[in-house]
This record gives structure tokens, sequence and C-alpha cells, in this order.
């Protein structure tokens, strides 16, 4: 079995300024070729940590990935060209026009100047974002700006594609065009790694997917898996929900997350 | 090699789309030689001063005015902005040597300041400058200003990589201070007092300066060529050094 992703023992130590962090705690990770991988956890739990060490963007403090067949710190370069990412927080260039933006991408992927600009087009068209194309991204709403952060990272068709977090800050009806891309993308043979807040998002698209607290996976197996597991254990009568599964894996139930509220008095 | 080329692009793009930031490194050194000359130039009539090899003194401090214009920095503080801002990231993530990400910047840095040092020495002219080296002089000019200015960039882009932090890069943008003024700046280095000449002797700019003055003021000399391109050859061979391992191990 050829894994699109394989993860062994990742571990990711922060030190410096932002602070001594374990944020990754010996992470194992297989995902399939042609899967739509979902990588759920609380917030600090080390998903964009995870996701910064697959996508070369991070030194691995120790254990090793590789993605795509690469191992990404051995061949970085070759593991970019089969990559695409975007990441939390979308980076752009505000200086310049989103068609601007993803023809630079393309050219920097070896497209030519035509290739570029055909490609721009159809991926703008995609996201919705022909209409504003040729304006200065320093004018997108937030929502257009994650759009545009998408259609950037599929310029090259990258075999794997790893979105952190893509679909918070979007409206309703932009979440589902998002979703219907994505399936889409993953027709066509691309490997998903999706991390997401929304647990009814992984249950949607994601074939399997693992859930990472405090740098360790807690559980992991298709959402139908997750959930048949939860009952059993559990006893319960009825199916439970993927946010069941997922504060019960992370340690939270939902009477103990209730009973953390607080009422605040002026 | 297309890849640079694009990056390239996009810097000089990015400067012609911000026209605040670019004005500023035309006109803040002109307003210092007016200034300047302005103070001195009855001390230093023509005629009488043997330094200034007949011309005006205007002409002397030209020199300080082209190495002020490329003492900003600018392309760090856009560098700085990809960072804070993620987009350098993306460009990290892309099958590109990391170094094209920093040095792509540097090229257009080149290009940018031979053209503000271009139109400067233009401005210039009509005002009775003149630079006595001839046609070559002149090219030789504008490749000293705008070498200098990628070397100081590239410091300053170093800067950017290591704190991240506009207000450090910015602070650290200070240091052309020191830089520029402990030099013979208004006398030639001989008649300046002895700490002066001392501190002078001892700051590589004083080449620099001394270079582009010759150019300006007398034929092809050389040797003080060769000391002011000696001088921005030295500190970029230890900026590219230096910057290679830092974007090599950015984090
Ligand atoms: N540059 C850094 N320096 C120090 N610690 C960091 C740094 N970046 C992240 N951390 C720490 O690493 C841990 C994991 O962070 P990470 O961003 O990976 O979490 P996450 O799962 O993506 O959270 P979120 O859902 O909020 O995006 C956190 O405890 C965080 O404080
Ligand atoms: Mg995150």
């Amino acid at each position: 079995m050829t894994y699109a992703i394989e993860a062994q023992q990742l571990v990711k130590h922060y030190t410096g300024r932002g602070g001594d962090v374990e944020a990754v705690r010996g992470v194992d990770l297989h995902v399939r070729e042609g899967e739509v991988f979902g990588f759920l956890g609380p917030n600090g739990a080390g998903k964009s940590t995870t996701v910064r060490m697959l996508t070369t963007l991070m030194t691995i403090t120790s254990g090793s990935a590789r993605v795509a067949g690469v191992d990404v710190t051995a061949d970085p370069e070759a593991a970019r060209l089969r990559i695409g990412v975007a990441l939390q927080e979308a980076g752009l260039d505000i200086r310049q026009s989103g068609r601007e933006l993803v023809i630079l991408q393309g050219r920097l992927y070896g497209l030519s100047p035509a290739q570029a600009a055909e490609r721009a087009n159809d991926l703008l068209k995609l996201v919705d974002l022909d209409g504003d194309a040729d304006r200065r991204i320093k004018g997108y709403s937030g929502g257009m700006k994650r759009r545009l952060d998408l259609a950037s990272a599929l310029v090259h068709r990258p075999d794997v594609l790893f979105l952190d977090e893509p679909t918070t800050g979007l409206d309703p009806a932009s979440r589902l065009t998002v979703w219907d891309e994505l399936r889409r993308i993953n027709d066509q043979g691309t490997t998903v790694f999706l991390t997401t807040q929304y647990l009814e998002e992984a249950d949607q698209l994601c074939e399997r997917l693992a859930i990472i607290d405090a740098g360790l996976i807690v559980a992991e197996g298709t959402p139908s898996e997750l959930k048949a597991d939860l009952r059993q254990r559990r006893g319960l009568t009825q199916e439970p929900t993927l946010d069941d599964v997922f504060l019960e894996a992370t340690g939270r139930t939902r009477e103990r997350a209730a009973g953390e509220v607080q009422e605040v008095h002026a | 090699m297309n890849k640079y080329v694009v990056l390239i692009q996009r810097s000089i793009r990015e400067a012609l789309r911000t026209p605040e930031a670019l004005f500023p490194t035309i006109f803040i050194p002109l307003f210092f030689l007016v200034v300047n000359v302005g103070q001195a130039a009855e001390i230093f009539p023509s005629t009488s001063t043997p330094f200034l090899a007949g011309q005006n003194y205007a002409a002397f401090q030209l020199p300080s005015a082209l190495l002020l214009a490329a003492s900003f920095g600018t392309a760090a503080l856009y560098l700085v902005e990809d960072i804070e801002g993620g987009y350098f990231d993306k460009l990290r993530a892309a099958p590109i040597p990391r170094t094209a990400i920093v040095f792509g910047r540097l090229a257009a840095e080149a290009l940018k300041s031979a053209a503000i040092a271009i139109v400067m020495v233009l401005i210039a002219l009509p005002f009775g400058i003149r630079i006595a080296s001839g046609p070559l002089g002149f090219v030789l000019l504008i490749l000293l200003t705008a070498t200098w200015a990628v070397v100081f960039s590239g410091f300053m882009q170093l800067i950017a990589l290591k704190t991240r932090s506009a207000a450090a890069t910015n602070s650290a943008g200070l240091i052309f201070f020191p830089l520029l003024f402990l030099t013979p700046n208004f006398v030639p280095r001989p008649l300046l007092t002895r700490p002066m000449e001392i501190a002078a002797t001892y700051n590589p700019v004083t080449y620099i300066m001394e270079g582009m003055r010759s150019l300006v003021l007398h034929d092809l000399e050389w040797p003080a060529i060769g000391r002011g391109f000696a001088v921005v050859a030295g500190a970029g061979a230890l900026m590219v050094l230096f910057s290679v391992r830092s974007i090599r191990r950015y984090d």
C-alpha cells in the first residue's frame, strides 16, 4: 500500500520567544491516495503545526514524513512540486490583483505565461471570483481572500492538497461551494488533508479522520466507525454524533463542556 | 531563471504601486542636497577651493545624496510585510530555491536604485554639476550606487528574517545615520578633525563615497573607484553568505 501521506512519530518542539512548547508529541499518520482525510482537534492541539511540518514549511524536531512518496526533509523541493497548501491564515500579497497573484503562483510552478493566465481564469471562475479578479486583493473581504488562497493552492494540480481550516469565516453558500469543489478535486484523484473545526464538514467530506489533542492522536477511523465505537463503549441507545465522538476523545463530555460555561457579571 | 524574473517583476510592481514609499527616496536626498549646499556653498567657492576641482559645491555633495537614496532599505520592509501577512510562507511552499525569494527582491532593488540614481543625476545636471569622468564614469557611478543599495537592503533583509518585525527592521535602518555621517561628508578626509578622520577611515562607506566623488569630480581614477567597488563587493559577499544561511534556517 502506498500512502499519500505517511508520518512516523512526528514531533515538534518550539523554543524561542513564543515559549517552549511541545506542540506535537509523536504523531503517526497514514493517509491513503485519493482520500479526503480530516484532522480535527481543539484549539492549540497541534493541527497547524502538523500541517506546516508536512508541507516543508517547518523543520521536524524528530520523526519523519513522506508526502506523495517524497521525504519532506530529504527532498523538500520535490515534495513542494506535489503539494498544494492553503494555510490557516491566507497568505496573500494585497498589492496584487487576484488574477496577478494566481498567475504568479502558476509561473512559480513552471507554467508558461499563457498557461498560467488560462489556469488563473479557470480557477478564479471556480471560486467565484472572476468578477473581482482584477481588483487589488487589499479590497477583498475575508471570505474572498480565503477562496483566492484556495484557488492559488490548486494552480499546479497538486497530488496532495493540505487545507488548514479552509471554510472558517465563509458564509454558508461559499462553504457549500468549497465543499463541492473539494469533492470535485478529490474525484480527479487529489488526496485532501483537511483540518476543520466544523464536525459536520468532517462528517460530510471525510472518508477517514483523526482527532488530535495536546499533540497526540486520540482517535482515528471513518466517521461511522468512530460513532459506532462510541455507541458500543457507552452502551448508547441512539447513534451518537461526531460532536459526541470529538468531545469524548478530547476528554470533554457535553455535561462538562456545559458546566465550564460560567456567567460573567458586569 | 524564469522564476527569478516573475519575482523581480512582482517586486517592481509592488514598488510602483506604492508611490508613497518611492517618492521620499528621491526627494529626501535631494532635500538634503539643497540644504547642505545652501548652508556651506559660500564657504567653498569653486574658484578658491582646490578639492572641488573647478566644480561647485553641489557636485561635491551629490555622492552623499546618492548614497542616502540608496540607504533606505525599503526592500526589507516589503519583506517584513510578506512575512507578517503570510505571503512569505506561500512563496516558501513553492518549488523555487528559497534564496530566490530573498535575492529576487534584491535584484529588483538594484533596478529600482539604478533608476532613482539616474533620475537624481539628471535633476542635478541643470544645476551645473558635471560627471567629469565621462559616460563610462556615469555608468560606474550608477552601478556603485545600485550595488550599495543592494548590499544595504540585503543586510536589512537579514534583520527582517531574524526579527520578523516591521518595527525592528525599521529601527535597524537608522544605522544609515552613523554610516553616512561618519564620512568625509562635508570636506575631504584630510580636512576633518582628527577623531572624525579616524572614524571615517574605519567606516567602509567612506570609500564608497570617495569612489563616487572621484567619478563626479575627476577623470577615471581607478584606485579610488576600485576601493569603492571593493568595499561593496566585500560587504556584498558577507551579506550573501548570511542571507543564504538565514533563509535556509528559517523555520
Ligand atoms: N511559533 C510558535 N512558538 C511557540 N509555540 C507555538 C508556536 N506556534 C504554535 N505554538 C504552540 O503550539 C501548540 C499547537 O499550535 P497549533 O497552531 O498547531 O494548534 P492548532 O491545532 O492549529 O490550533 P487552532 O485550532 O487554534 O488553529 C499551541 O500550544 C501553540 O501555543
Ligand atoms: Mg491551527
